[in-house]
């Protein structure tokens, strides 16, 4: 066979110029987010919804002309990618997120009418999309650039301070601002009662799981069995099993004085910290176990070989190295409690899904925010953390 | 909520059958039609209730507008989670690769509840908040799965396939998407199985489908409902997970065929 | 044919493989050999354009590659490589017909040729054609390999550390399949190894390289007779070079023919190498051997002084010349 088949072809392509493609999407969809999408929006009351804004109506000019300086900027930079761009974007993406709450107030001042004390301002989608794209670049900029998880998160650790105090200060027509306010001591204890039922129920499923993967590692049709039906207990959606739970659990507390005095009944707290637990063993078991089985053999037996005893070699060599797998099932179910336990609001567990159902009950969507948000920091500041904590304990540090 | 992550292989119970999905979509056929015959068991539970069968609507119809609900985003999620994975594991995409993974795995630290919330203020009550969360949130594990599979598939095959002049939409073809597929298939599984459970969630935010008993069941303080439609749903959940179970055995059985 | 000058590779700011000078004549044996890390790979893989060479020339049959289309390119040169790369998900049979598929032969004639090659290597196809690859034993697989390389009867055939992973006797017995089979089918072979023995045993021609460049190149027997420094000598076995050597001349180069002294007891077949001979001195404690043909009839004789004279006057020739 002759290779001439193989002709013709096309003569070689290179390309001379390397953007960064990612960045420079990124920096066009938020300007036109911020052009397109509705800037903020404006309602008499909490339950009214509000009329939308643009940009131009909300900061003006001026206003527009900066943010979108700012967007061209970053733009600008991405299409030349040096480590010094890469910086120098960081630095404006940290400028625009210290600005956002600034263009908040701006706003409020010239569209709220002062005289109607339950006005209030909505955030518009181009902020969402605007702070959900910032993030993006965050993440990829903390790539490109090889920082560590801590920078990112001191940075957004400092502009949230700063939001914060702007919130408290300046903000007060803001709706999410004005919710907050209205039930500050309820908030707090929502928080204090939602990360309660996560550390509990994340804390006995931690103790079970460890205890439970040891022994499926001695008994081999434990093993089998306790998979089954942990899984089978992970299929059944979680609306249902704390649905499925009241109704033993209220006649347990009707029938046995006992319990009841300890505070079980059908409703609130003990049926969401059982369906809590049941949740959280899969992931914990699973993952204990596998971290436990991992551990490679070769490793194992030479330690048996240099005369570690049983005891030594488990805590000495296995253990040890089984260490950052084990947490990371710790994360995985801190993670997922967090979410179910906002669920759990519905049968009467408290936390902040309260929030949550009571506002989509009363049709008042900052009340929703109010909920729905600190869920996702909570989420996102435990993933952090104890993804962190597993890369700092893997030996010879993050992989 | 959220379930085996596919990358890692567990010591599986043993092989389950292709008649264990048909029990519980049986089970789940007889308690549509059967539920009002199972009155005496429901009055039992709660004696005291006016009504212990929910009737608002009908059960068949709840089923069919959850079922409706959670396919038409798992539709969508398919088309667009396996096209994203796909695109950034190919040569032109590859720039957006470590931005897709990271988000897919950020994504995963957003409880579906959260998700669903936010989905309200910006869409209205009703349907249309229930099915775009479902697809955000679904989205999730099937990139996350198609990026796994396709970069675990041994860069040497890849190699050895592109040397035998296979073109590229061929090696995706022939070599990436069938190796890839059981990770890609245990990814929708995931996504599937969660979005049963939140669609329930729905009935929250206006949506009619089995989350409606529950909800009003918790609301009334009717026990009764509140397992009506926390019965139907398992079932659903079951049916669908185990029937992937099947598809997933058969696909890894085919791929070690020994 | 193939022809590389001064072909250069960098990825990014280092270089891997720099000005590269080479020529394969049609069905030759080349073998690239060097420590790992040292551009033979990369030099193999820029003559199927898996690799984009950076500078220099890759000339084929006598047309650069830059213009011949890559996949078709690549239809028409074998590949092997240490880790088989054959498709987990594909049986034996299917594997071996994927280029013929590629070229879209008729089924029959596709089922015909891999039926054809399994023959050729020694698979039986009523045993292997619906096997797995996770089913075949490490060799096996390899000659699967090596089948589905030659399936489209590729002229060219590249050999990435084919043998590298077996054990030495699968290994041994791999690389006197593959001299048979070169023997008949005259392929141009671009062949890399680390182990010099394999590279001298199967080589028409050596290439040392190092760091990238080529350190020497020539015939096996030229390189053994004079490597060029110390690196390639100790490649070659610095002491045991001798032996390395008289591995690759055969008995009957070296025999004279029958004397009238009484024949020596020990005896040894005319195509058996040199090396082989001396073993056979140093157990018997002898040193002469009566050379016999393939029917066991003596043919000539062969002495110890006589070999050692003879390998003297090749240095004093090569000094000469």
């Amino acid at each position: 066979m002759s290779l001439i088949d193989a002709l013709p072809s096309p003569s070689f392509k290179r390309r001379p110029w390397h953007p960064n493609v990612v960045l420079l999407c990124l920096s066009g969809a938020m300007l036109a987010a911020a052009w397109l999408l509705s800037f903020v929006s404006v309602a008499p009351n909490r339950i009214v919804s509000g009329t939308a804004f643009g940009m131009v109506d909300a900061i003006s000019w001026p206003g527009a002309a900066l943010v979108s300086l700012l967007f061209i900027a970053m733009a600008a930079l991405s299409s030349v990618p040096t480590s010094r761009h890469y910086r120098a974007m960081l630095g404006i993406i940290i400028l625009i997120l210290l600005l956002m709450p600034f263009g908040l107030m701006v706003a409020g001042h010239w569209l709220v009418d002062p005289s109607l004390p339950q006005a209030r301002l909505g955030i518009g989608a181009a902020y969402w999309t605007v702070l959900f794209v910032l993030l993006l670049c965050l993440v990829e900029l903390r790539l490109r650039l090889g920082l560590s998880r801590w920078w990112p998160t001191l940075l957004l650790a400092g502009v949230g301070i700063a939001w914060w105090g702007c919130a408290a200060l300046w903000l007060d027509r803001l709706a999410l601002v004005q919710e907050f306010q209205a039930r500050e001591g309820q908030f707090y204890q929502a928080v204090g009662q939602h990360i309660a039922l996560v550390g509990t129920a994340v804390g006995v499923s931690v103790v079970l799981g460890m205890l439970l993967a040891m022994l499926m590692r001695r008994y081999q049709r434990l093993q089998k069995i306790a998979f089954t039906l942990l899984n089978f207990l992970q299929t059944i959606p979680s609306l249902a099993l704390f649905g499925l739970l009241l109704a033993p659990l209220a006649w347990l507390a009707a029938n046995v004085p006992p319990l009841a005095a300890l505070g079980v009944s059908g409703i609130g707290n003990a049926p969401a910290l059982i369906a809590l637990i049941a949740y959280s063993l899969l992931p914990m078991v699973r993952n204990t176990y596998i971290a436990l089985e991992e551990v490679s053999a070769e490793t194992l037996q030479a330690a048996k070989a240099m005369g570690m005893r049983t005891g030594q070699r488990f805590w000495q060599v296995r253990f040890p190295l089984a260490l950052p797998v084990l947490l990371e099932g710790v994360r995985i179910t801190a993670v997922q409690a967090i979410g179910l336990t906002a669920v759990a609001a519905l049968i009467g567990a408290g936390g902040l899904g309260t929030f949550i159902f009571q506002g989509l009950g009363q049709a008042a969507m900052d009340m929703v925010l109010l909920g729905a948000l600190p869920i996702l920091i909570l989420a996102l500041i435990v993933d952090a953390g104890l993804g962190a904590l597993a890369d700092a304990l893997r030996p010879g540090g993050q992989e | 909520m959220t379930r085996n992550s596919a990358t890692v292989s567990l010591p599986n119970a043993p092989s389950i059958q292709w008649f264990l999905p048909l029990i519980w979509i049986a089970l789940l056929a007889m308690c549509i039609v059967g539920m009002p015959l199972l009155e005496g068991l429901f009055r039992w539970v709660e004696p005291d209730a006016r009504q212990v069968v929910y009737d608002r609507a009908a059960f068949y119809e709840l089923l069919g507008r959850h079922v409706l609900v959670v396919s038409v985003a798992a539709v969508v999620t398919i088309a667009v989670g396996v096209a994203a994975g796909i695109a950034v594991t190919r040569e032109r995409g590859r720039d957006f690769l470590p931005l897709v993974g990271q988000l897919a795995s950020l994504g995963q630290t957003f409880p579906p509840v959260a998700v669903l919330a936010l989905a309200v203020p910006v869409l209205g009550f009703g349907t249309l908040p229930i099915i775009v969360a479902l697809m955000l949130y679904g989205l999730l594990p099937i990139v996350r799965n198609t990026l796994a599979g396709i970069n675990d598939v041994d860069a040497t095959i890849k190699e050895a396939a592109q040397a035998m002049g296979m073109t590229s939409w061929q090696v995706l073809r022939h070599v990436e998407l069938p190796l890839a597929a059981p990770v890609i298939l245990a990814g929708v599984r995931t996504s599937v199985t969660i979005n049963i459970a939140t669609a329930a969630l729905g009935a929250t935010v206006g949506a009619s489908n089995l989350g409606d008993p529950i909800i009003a069941g918790i609301v009334n303080g009717n026990m009764a409902y509140v397992l009506q439609g926390a019965l139907l749903i398992a079932l659903l959940a079951l049916s669908a997970d185990s029937a992937f179970n099947v598809y997933q055995q058969r696909l890894r059985q085919r791929l070690s065929a020994s | 044919m193939i022809e590389l000058s001064h072909v250069s590779k960098q990825f990014g700011d280092d270089t891997a493989v720099e000005d590269i000078t080479l020529r394969v004549a049609k069905g030759k044996f080349c073998a690239l050999v060097g420590t790992s890390g040292c551009g033979k790979s990369t030099t193999l893989r820029m003559i199927n354009r898996l690799i984009e060479h950076s500078s220099g020339d890759i000339i084929l049959d006598g047309q650069a590659i830059e213009q011949y289309d890559p996949v078709k390119l690549r239809r028409r040169i074998g590949y092997v490589i240490q880790s088989t790369g054959l498709f987990p998900h594909w049986n034996v049979a299917r594997n071996i017909g994927l280029v013929p598929r590629l070229l879209k032969w008729p089924a029959t004639e596709i089922t015909a040729r891999v039926e054809e090659l399994m023959g050729v290597l020694g698979l039986p196809v009523g045993e292997f054609a619906h096997k797995y690859p996770h089913q075949l034993s490490g060799g096996q697989a390899q000659r699967v390999g090596v089948a589905r390389a030659l399936a489209a009867d590729p002229d060219i055939l590249l050999m990435d550390e084919p043998f590298g992973a077996l054990d030495p006797i699968t290994r041994e017995k791999l690389q006197d399949e593959l001299a048979k089979l070169q023997a008949r089918l005259h392929k141009t072979i671009v062949f890399v190894t680390h182990d010099m023995d394999e590279a001298l045993k199967l080589a028409d021609h050596l290439v040392v390289m190092r760091d990238g460049r080529i350190v020497q190149q020539g015939t096996p027997l030229a390189l053994l007779q004079r490597p060029a420094d110390p690196f390639v000598e100790s490649l070659l076995g610095g002491l045991e070079r001798g032996l390395k050597q008289a591995a690759l001349t055969r008995v009957k180069d070296h025999m004279t023919s029958l004397g009238p002294t009484l024949p020596a007891q020990s005896r040894i077949p005319a195509d058996f190498s040199l090396r082989q001979a001396l073993s056979m001195m140093l157990r018997d404690h002898c040193d002469r051997l009566t050379v016999v043909d393939q029917g066991d009839v003596p043919i000539g004789e062969l002495s110890l002084r006589r070999i050692v004279k003879e390998a003297q006057l090749d240095k004093v020739s090569q000094r000469d010349a």
